[in-house]
């Protein structure tokens, strides 16, 4: 306990330096901006600001990054409110019961709940990350080859069970991201693999070329598809503060919500999305007047909200304390960190520790001014939803293009995005979920290192990975959960989930 | 991510539909002679096995495109054949890279291994669309990906020649023009406002080494 509170302070030093609550500040503002505006999520943006943070130092840097996809979490709960369009995909479900609210003219207090539910979130979220990273740490430390192998599988295979649709297609689409990460040279020989001779192929492609083809400019392709006219509420909105009843009502749906949150987080393949879609169905069956649900309840929003927030910031466990990203975004800060020469991992914490320390404490900072910032600012953010879908996405392409272009000072990157762009929208078509892809794509150079020297060292032995226990409980647990969600009655009640 | 709810515009007609099972059917089976084609120009021998499943990719093609197999679900049958194509693909892209040496892994052994997964996982989905109904592949939006694609490939072609300032200003007009309701004049206003601003905040603003304008001035 007493180290904890050490450590706080040590991150709160580093933290509250002017320059990084600056980069903070400007990193939760953008991200506000972003989870704001429909149509570009929080992982096009890190990719679009990874060429801003070159010049920072490392801490600033990752602060500032930080702050963009906790900032993204609040800013989409506005436009799910006042348009009833998820600014974010993790607040989809936020328009159920908040656009409802804002018809009804209820839009403030529907605001402000979201407001203080993230608040909430993120403070537990942040005591959670700094209070579970020491022994985590300990146990990274304690793994070898064969359970890092079986983690990752277990990721994977969380990460198909989470997505909707067919597991088996999930699966498959898990394989091709695995598969396309194999392009490249080989870590251990040196050989080029499947590069077809082309020379800028051999380092492979790079995770923000994918990660911005499929979802930045894949997406883009998509909405342009759906032209429908959006409806801002135009009503003014009074009365920012929640009644005590409101209050009284939410207290319990943020409790559970954060809770919910911070555990789906953690998990490898979990993530925001689904953990803002689990809290809603738990709050819902909870709730002595289920019917209320989707009619307005304050509920609805407070859960949800609260949730997606606690899993943005408890996904940073992971990655910081193993050294595996748990989603998609997370694989971006990988990216971010290895450009400012930090390997992550279990020795992050002990050999710079006013970086982990100063970037937990950062988030607490930074929620804080986002709650501060926010409401009054939503007048700012409504007029910003005005602009029309024709204008925003020519700039999202034309920053996205210098973003990828800047990483490498390299037209070939920004070719090859626009390939995955396409690819993108294909697998949109045949609904493969890009999700699995990605994650995939990130951890196969991973796995395939760890399944290697796994094997030298077992002496080609592949039982080694059920006769180690930690590996083997990872495994059986991966294995129930892929039987779990092929079994028809809980698929049923997954898609139940999912369709609500 | 935002869903697309597949509205009535965006739908196929039967005829349609049996129109893009030709065509897609007829893309796939070119793709796969190409394939075929080039398993005989590597170094060392294809296996017979990779062969033969190139050979039966292309029969199953035919069979889709002229209506023999029944496409139950569109989704599914033209999704797979996809990843299908990309697995047969990495087997004739690996074919020369060294596999197990004893018990070590050599550098073809990852690749291959996941692409036996993953034409084996396709396979299954495969099948499934020919058994159960599903879901049609909706219409393309062939406009915004000719514009969006195009401007972005502009971008790459004029960015190290021509410079920042003009790179920027013809990704945001030819981009633009994807949208149906495209207005010129707004469009014109707004390329010149995000060119002033990138032509600032890139290489001033954040000290990026962009080149402004073009080399030849």
């Amino acid at each position: 306990m007493y180290d904890l509170i050490a450590n706080l302070w040590l991150g709160m030093g580093v933290a509250a330096t002017p320059t990084n609550i600056m980069l903070c500040l400007v990193g939760a503002l953008v991200g506000t901006l972003i989870g704001v505006l429909p149509g570009i999520g929080s992982l096009a943006t890190i990719a679009m600001l990874l060429p801003i943070t070159f010049g920072l130092p490392p801490v600033g840097a990752l602060i500032m990054l930080a702050g963009i996809y906790y900032g993204a979490q609040y800013g989409g709960s506005t436009t799910s409110i006042l348009v009833n369009i998820p600014g974010e995909s993790s607040s989809v479900v936020t328009c159920l019961d908040g656009h409802e609210m804002a018809k009804q003219g209820r839009a403030g207090p529907a605001l402000a709940i979201a407001a203080i539910g993230s608040f909430f979130a993120g403070c537990v979220a942040t005591v959670l990350v700094a209070a579970l990273g020491a022994p985590l740490t300990s146990v990274a430390l304690m793994f070898g080859p064969a359970e890092y192998f079986s983690l990752m599988v277990l990721g994977l295979i969380f990460a198909v069970v989470l997505a909707k649709g067919s597991v088996i297609k999930a699966l498959a689409i898990v394989l091709m991201g695995l598969l396309l990460s194999m392009i490249g040279s080989d870590l251990e020989t040196g050989a080029e693999r499947m590069t077809w001779g082309v020379p800028e192929l051999s380092d492979g492609i790079g995770f923000v070329v994918v990660g911005m083809g499929v979802f930045g400019f894949g997406e883009i392709l998509r909405n342009l598809e759906n032209t429908g006219t959006r409806e801002i509420v135009q009503s003014k909105i009074t009365g920012l503060m929640p009644t005590l009843v409101d209050l009284k009502a939410s207290a319990g749906a943020i409790g559970r919500g954060t809770l919910l949150g911070s555990a789906l987080g953690i998990l490898p393949g979990g993530g925001t999305i689904i953990a803002s879609f689990a809290a809603y169905t738990l709050e819902k069956r909870f709730s002595k007047h289920p019917e209320r649900f989707g009619h307005g309840a304050i509920e609805g929003v407070a859960a949800p909200e609260s949730a997606n927030n606690a899993a943005s910031q408890t996904s940073f466990i992971p990655l910081l304390t193993l050294g595996i990203p748990p989603n998609p975004v997370m694989a971006l800060m990988v990216g971010a960190m290895t450009i400012h020469g930090i390997v992550p991992g279990p020795q992050v914490m002990t050999k710079q520790p006013e970086l982990f320390w100063g970037m937990i404490a950062s988030m607490w900072i930074g929620n804080l001014m986002l709650i501060v910032i926010n409401l009054p600012l939503v007048g700012l953010w409504v007029r910003l939803l005005r602009v029309p879908y024709r204008h925003l996405f020519p700039m999202i392409v034309v920053f996205c293009c210098i973003g990828i272009y800047s990483v490498n000072n390299a037209p070939f990157d920004v070719s090859m995005t626009a390939l995955f762009g396409v690819v993108g929208y294909w697998m949109s078509k045949h609904d493969f979920e890009p999700a699995p892809m990605i994650l995939g794509y990130v951890l196969g150079p991973l796995m395939e290192e760890n399944l290697r020297r796994a094997m030298l060292i077992a002496r080609g032995d592949a039982t080694v990975f059920m006769t180690r226990p930690i590996s083997a409980v990872l495994l059986v647990i991966s294995a129930i959960l892929l039987v779990l969600a092929v079994l028809p009655a809980i698929r049923g009640k997954r898609d139940e989930v999912f369709t609500e | 991510m935002s869903d697309v709810t597949p509205s009535g515009e965006w739908s196929r007609s039967a005829d349609e539909q049996k129109r893009y099972n030709l065509i897609s059917g007829l893309v796939f089976t070119g793709l796969g002679i190409i394939l075929l084609a080039a398993s005989f120009l590597l170094q060392n021998p294809v296996p017979l096995t990779v062969r033969a499943a190139i050979v039966i990719f292309v029969a199953v093609s035919i069979a889709v495109s002229i209506g023999l197999l029944p496409v139950l679900n569109q989704q599914d049958v033209f999704g797979s054949l996809g990843l299908i194509l990309l697995a047969l693909t990495a087997f004739i892209a690996s074919n020369d890279l060294p596999g197990m040496r004893g018990f070590a892994f050599g550098p073809g052994t990852a690749p291959r291994l996941f692409a036996a997964l993953l034409a084996a996982l396709s396979l299954i989905v495969l099948v499934g669309g020919f058994v159960t109904a599903g879901p049609e592949v909706t219409k393309y939006q062939v406009r915004g990906v000719f514009y969006i694609i195009g401007s972005i490939l502009a971008f790459a072609a004029s960015i190290r020649p021509l410079g920042l300032v003009v790179a920027t200003f013809t990704t945001i007009v030819i981009c633009a023009a994807a949208a149906d309701d495209v207005k010129w004049r707004e469009t014109l206003i707004v390329a010149i406002g995000i060119t002033i601003f990138c032509s600032l905040l890139f290489p001033y603003g954040l000290n990026l080494p962009f080149q402004l304008w073009p080399r030849f001035w």
